[in-house]
């Protein structure tokens, strides 16, 4: 075990070494940067709340909304602020970072390019003739490698958090405790900042590993880091267009797309009527395993020859 | 006898139906320096990286201090230290960095084996400078230390002296050498310099088409083979006297090229065949000894240079 730490280490010492993984995490460090800048000056983004008329604010709110849709879940949580005399706070730091968990689809990029390189670059820099000579068997590599990325995407993702909390603390300041109001079954319940975080980047994170899992699957079986890259990437944003063309065939709903996105329980919102959550949370493993098994065994069984 | 670092058990390579390597069956003894020649495509780098487990075996073993590189490759690579084709490493990080990485890979090596290492090749200047800085003998060097690192009792280089200066490459040649003598290092290189290789080798193993045809004793090579090329300067008309003189007496077909007649001898036949050829009144103007080179006898045993 203490092998496959040392071995996991190596991958991160190889990976920080290297200027392109540090370019990476400067550019999500922009990105956040620049999504907070938008928010402050672009208008509509941020509402401010007068102490003074901030109930009448909120009805204003709530008749606007009822106009598109009087089930809106907001309108309820307004309701609730006047009754209970909560004003609202307004965009602070910890909204910022919730807000931020579209983000991840640019960490999901990230991850997928580290996936995709990790094993296909020892291919074309000619090291892997060296790594796989060692007393350390390739399946020990293999999985090495594949904690090494995502160990690369959670110290991504905790950038991703410190980024966004701090720039947000600097353009919308602190403000309360992270806490928010939710719509639960009719009710209004309070929920924790833990919570929150876990329930707003939790779903978006499921899809980042499974993406991650196949370029790295492309990267060990074809060793073709852009291939792998690329492959992942295009499925990644246009798998679910495919969804429309395909939804009434009875095979639709185990194709990974129509599962993958599991914000769809939480909405009601489903691509496929009968699709359920344990079906799909089932689904992506299953698949999730598949990518796995087939880059383990090419990597393991297939010669390193000559280029 | 004591037991061989390494031995080549009917060692086959099949890809497709393609046989690439025809089954090699040798053994190569710890602290020797053993030569593998061979034209393009013999099946050179096919077979050592068959030796490292790079590519799988089809048949046949490769059994290293006696554990197989198949079934015990843990215990087999561990004895192992190799540079297969050029000594590529991460040329993003410093050449310390690199060492200390391949370090982590096996256990028991101290940073102090690490600086023994960099001083044995001679980078110390230069070893935390970025590989990528790095001259191609300056890698090769690097490529040497960490096939190192570990102690090996097999070192497996591939052209270790390719891009390396006359004094960088004289300097590796003694340090192989050094190795396999003090150190009882079982090495094996491979090159195409042949000049090169009977400078370092104890033996040369010549392949052929995934065959091994011959394998020659270095040392030994005055004493044991015809290795003399004789050529003697007499006019035309004699030639056909001396021909038959030489294919009755001593079974010797000699070649008549202008001038000249050339035949291929031992040393000590020498004598007596002038004293014949004097006594049977052929008029001798000149004789001129050749010494057989290696290479000679490397394009003699291999033929042309076809590769089927």
């Amino acid at each position: 075990m203490s092998n496959f730490f040392q071995l996991v280490r190596n991958e991160q010492t190889k990976l920080y070494s290297q200027l392109a993984t540090w370019i990476m995490l400067g550019i999500l460090i922009v990105v956040v940067l620049g999504f907070a800048i938008l928010m402050r000056t672009a208008d509509g983004f941020v509402s401010d709340y007068d102490d003074a008329t901030w109930k009448q604010q909120l009805q204003e709110e709530n008749e606007s909304l009822a106009e598109f849709d009087p089930a809106d879940s907001n309108i309820l949580i307004n309701n609730y602020r006047i009754e209970n005399d909560l004003k609202p706070e307004g965009m602070t730091a910890w909204e910022f970072l919730y807000q931020g968990n579209y983000m991840t689809s640019v960490l999901s990029l990230l991850t997928i390019i580290v996936a995709g390189g990790i094993i296909a670059n020892e291919y074309r820099w000619g090291t892997i003739k060296l790594l796989l000579i060692r007393p350390a068997t390739r399946t020990k590599i293999f999985f090495a490698k594949y904690a090494s990325v995502l160990l690369f995407a959670l110290t991504a993702l905790i950038v991703l958090f410190i980024f966004s909390w701090l720039f947000g603390m600097l353009f919308f300041g602190l403000g309360g405790d992270g806490s928010m109001l939710q719509v639960k079954d009719g009710e209004v319940v309070e929920i924790s900042v833990w919570t929150r975080i876990a329930q707003d980047y939790g779903l978006q994170l499921v899809k980042l590993v499974v993406w991650a899992t196949f370029a790295f699957m492309i990267s060990a079986a074809l060793r073709n880091g852009a291939l792998a890259i690329g492959t992942a990437i295009f499925l990644m944003f246009a798998g679910t267009t495919v969804i429309p063309f395909i939804y009434d065939k009875p095979f639709a709903k185990y194709v990974l797309f129509s599962n993958l996105d599991l914000t769809q329980f939480t909405t009601g919102m489903k691509l496929i009527d009968d699709l359920t959550l344990t079906f799909a949370v089932v689904t992506i493993i299953v698949y999730y395993i598949i990518f796995l098994v087939v880059g383990w065994v090419l990597f393991v069984k297939r010669d390193v020859a000559g280029h | 006898m004591t037991e061989p670092a390494m031995q080549l058990i009917g060692l086959k390579k099949q890809i497709g139906s393609k046989l690439i390597v025809k089954g090699l069956d040798f053994d190569i003894q710890p602290g020797e320096v053993f030569g593998f020649l061979g034209p393009n495509g013999a099946g050179k780098t096919t077979t050592i990286r068959m030796m490292v487990g790079l590519i799988r075996i089809s048949e046949g073993d490769v059994r290293i201090q006696g554990k197989s590189i198949k079934t015990d490759y843990k215990e087999a690579i561990r004895h192992v230290g190799a540079i297969v084709e050029n000594p590529e490493l991460y040329g993003f990080m410093s050449g310390y960095k690199n060492l200390l990485v391949f370090s982590r890979m096996i256990p028991g090596i101290s940073k102090e084996r690490i600086d023994e290492v960099v001083e044995l090749v001679g980078l110390e200047q230069r070893i935390h400078q970025k590989v990528k800085r790095y001259s191609l003998g300056m890698r090769q060097r690097l490529g040497i230390a960490q096939a190192l690192l570990h102690n090996p009792s097999i070192l497996i280089l591939d052209e270790p002296t390719n891009g390396l200066d006359p004094s960088g490459i004289r300097e590796i040649r003694q340090y192989i050498r050094r190795l396999a003598e003090q150190e009882n290092v079982a090495v094996i290189v491979s090159s195409h310099l042949l000049s090169e290789m009977e400078l370092m080798c104890d033996r040369i193993g010549i392949l052929k088409n995934g065959e091994l045809i011959s394998i020659q004793q270095i040392q030994n090579t005055e004493e044991e083979t015809p290795a003399e090329v004789v050529q003697i300067d007499c006019p035309a008309e004699h030639h056909e006297k001396a021909q038959r003189l030489l294919q009755e007496e001593f079974g010797i077909i000699a070649m008549a090229s202008g001038e000249k007649l050339t035949f291929p001898i031992t040393r000590a036949e020498i004598p007596s065949i002038i004293k014949a050829l004097a006594v049977a009144d052929i008029e001798l103007y000149g004789i001129a000894v050749e010494r057989k080179t290696l290479e000679d006898k490397f394009l003699h045993v291999i033929g042309e240079n076809v590769i089927e």
